[in-house]
């Protein structure tokens, strides 16, 4: 006896004789929808081969054609569904709220590079030391066009604050840990490198320091160069702050608590603010023998 | 894609030939198939130009290798990203299972696959098939999903869907298996891989059409 669960219903087959079935006719909502919901076992290859067969004996189809019709049919309902779910998660969220971050500072960039050669054009004189400050607050010394300009850099900035408080808000709930130890930003910059806090639960801290340097990693692996010591993590206090000898050693230590953070993050929720005084207490350490290289060695008289 | 606007009088001196494949053509020397324009490309009467660049099927038709595609069957297609090639495969054969993970791509897929009627969407993990109460026996698995367990995933799904002596095509992006390693030792490990559950037809270069990638075609021992 042989249970086989297709898309279009449960069947029961005995010596090749089908002796129960329970099928959905051309439901092609309520088939998608058992599709999301139940969990199907894989059956054997000649029930595989005779799916088709088997629909039209339980009348569920009358041809062939209208097996595929109907079937592409529950799939194309299916498949909207699924993106529609995944596009639903936080972490896709997170995503995409970074990258419009990333965007932003980009265009900002480039306007006000723009901007200041425009101000060359319309004020001779002395170029203001914070060129868009000077020209939001004094407008009636430049040109409207140029004013216009301006005001629309600074509400990118405004924008941008205001992204980034969204994701403050959205990584406190998806990712607290993360959040402890690598800042809200620098978190969600991980999680989108990686493309979901799952895969960046299942990385190696190994992978996550070097993230976002993959030039030179792979330079390293290829021609033997010097490996990079960081990646994205760099933006972090704790090892942008540091001397360049500690650096790598912190990076390393800041890697494998992160690692540890998204895995706590990804399968339970539960906060664990431990980890960030053990990361605290342990660079502080290094901080100190690296102020004070003499203190282990004049041991002998 | 604005210089990709669809003319449709074919020039005069413009020669249509059949490639050896049924269902493929040649309009002096490039690829098409039969239909309407689908993603953008150019089309002559009702030809569907088909760019070797843009596709790895396509490169591997321009190589005179012996691919096996015929008008009957049915095809498992893993890696259909937003179905380029999955469009001018569904001109060839009678129906094709299209896999596809990344939700961005598979949107493409989904839209391609409402205006054909012999393309079924399946947005799944083609390494966790979970499509096992969807897809029937296939005649040919294809493979492009460009990733470093990639003939694990051929030989999963194989076991699974696979007719006997059915056959796979299946590409294989060095780059993606091993950046350190020379391309020709990334083909002979992975095909040593599919000689667990294949006899291996053929493998091709897709060069000049694409740099360190190569079609293997195999069939099910």
């Amino acid at each position: 006896m042989a249970h086989v669960k297709t898309w279009f219903g449960d069947i029961e087959l005995h010596n090749d004789e089908i002796v129960r079935s329970q099928v959905l006719k051309a439901d092609i909502d309520a088939m998608a929808q058992r599709l999301q919901r139940e969990d199907f076992a894989d059956f054997d290859k000649e029930c595989r081969g005779r799916l088709r067969e088997i629909a039209i004996k339980l009348q569920v189809v009358s041809s062939e054609l209208e097996y595929v019709s109907v079937l592409r049919a529950v799939m194309i309902q299916s498949a909207k569904e699924r993106i529609v779910t995944a596009f639903a998660q936080p972490d896709a969220r997170i995503i995409q709220l970074i990258d419009g971050i990333d965007d932003i500072d980009e265009s900002i960039n480039l306007l006000s590079e723009r901007l200041s050669e425009w101000c060359l054009l319309t004020s001779e004189t002395s170029m203001p030391e914070d060129l868009l400050e000077a020209f939001v607050s004094s407008p009636s010394a430049q040109s409207p066009l140029a004013q216009e300009f301006a005001g629309s850099i600074s509400r990118l900035c405004e924008l941008r604050q205001e992204i980034a408080n969204a994701i403050e808000l959205e990584m406190r709930t998806t990712a607290p840990n993360l959040s402890t130890l690598a800042g809200e930003l620098l978190g969600a910059r991980l999680i989108a490198r990686a493309g979901g806090l799952g895969s960046l639960a299942r990385m190696p801290a190994s992978r996550i320091q070097v993230m976002g340097a993959s030039k030179a990693l792979f330079k390293h692996i290829k021609y033997g160069t010097k490996p990079p010591k960081h990646g994205v993590i760099f933006q972090h206090p704790l090892v942008r702050g540091s001397h360049p000898n500690i650096r790598g050693k912190i990076a390393r230590i800041l890697a494998a608590k992160i690692a540890i953070a998204a895995r706590l993050d990804f399968y339970s929720k539960r906060a664990y603010p431990e980890l960030l005084s053990q990361l605290e207490k342990r660079v502080g350490e290094l901080q100190t023998a690296e102020r004070n290289p003499q203190q282990h060695e004049d041991i002998t008289p | 894609m604005a210089n990709c606007r669809p003319r449709s009088a074919t020039p005069n001196n413009m020669k249509i030939s059949r490639h050896k494949v049924a269902g493929v053509f040649l309009l002096d020397r490039q690829l098409a198939t039969k239909g309407e324009a689908l993603y953008g490309e150019r089309t002559f009467d009702g030809y569907r130009l088909w760019n070797p660049r843009r596709s790895k099927l396509a490169a591997l038709l321009m190589k005179q290798a012996q691919v096996p595609l015929a008008p009957e069957q049915i095809v498992l297609y893993l890696g259909a990203a937003s179905g380029t090639t999955v469009s001018h495969l569904a001109d060839i054969v009678s129906l094709v299972y299209a896999v596809e993970f990344a939700p961005r791509v598979a949107r493409d897929l989904v839209r391609l696959s409402e205006r054909v009627k012999n393309i079924v969407p399946l947005i799944s993990d083609a390494a966790q098939p979970d499509y096992g109460p969807v897809v029937e026996l296939v005649d040919l698995l294809y493979q492009d999903v460009a990733q470093p367990r990639q003939a694990e995933i051929a030989v999963k799904n194989a076991e699974l869907f696979l007719k006997p002596r059915g056959h796979a095509c299946i590409m294989i992006k060095a780059r993606s298996i091993d950046v350190t390693a020379k391309p020709k030792t990334v083909y002979k490990r992975e095909v040593k891989k599919l000689e667990e559950l294949f006899d291996i037809e053929s493998v091709h270069e897709l060069e000049p059409f694409y740099k360190a990638h190569a079609a293997v075609i195999a069939r099910l021992a």
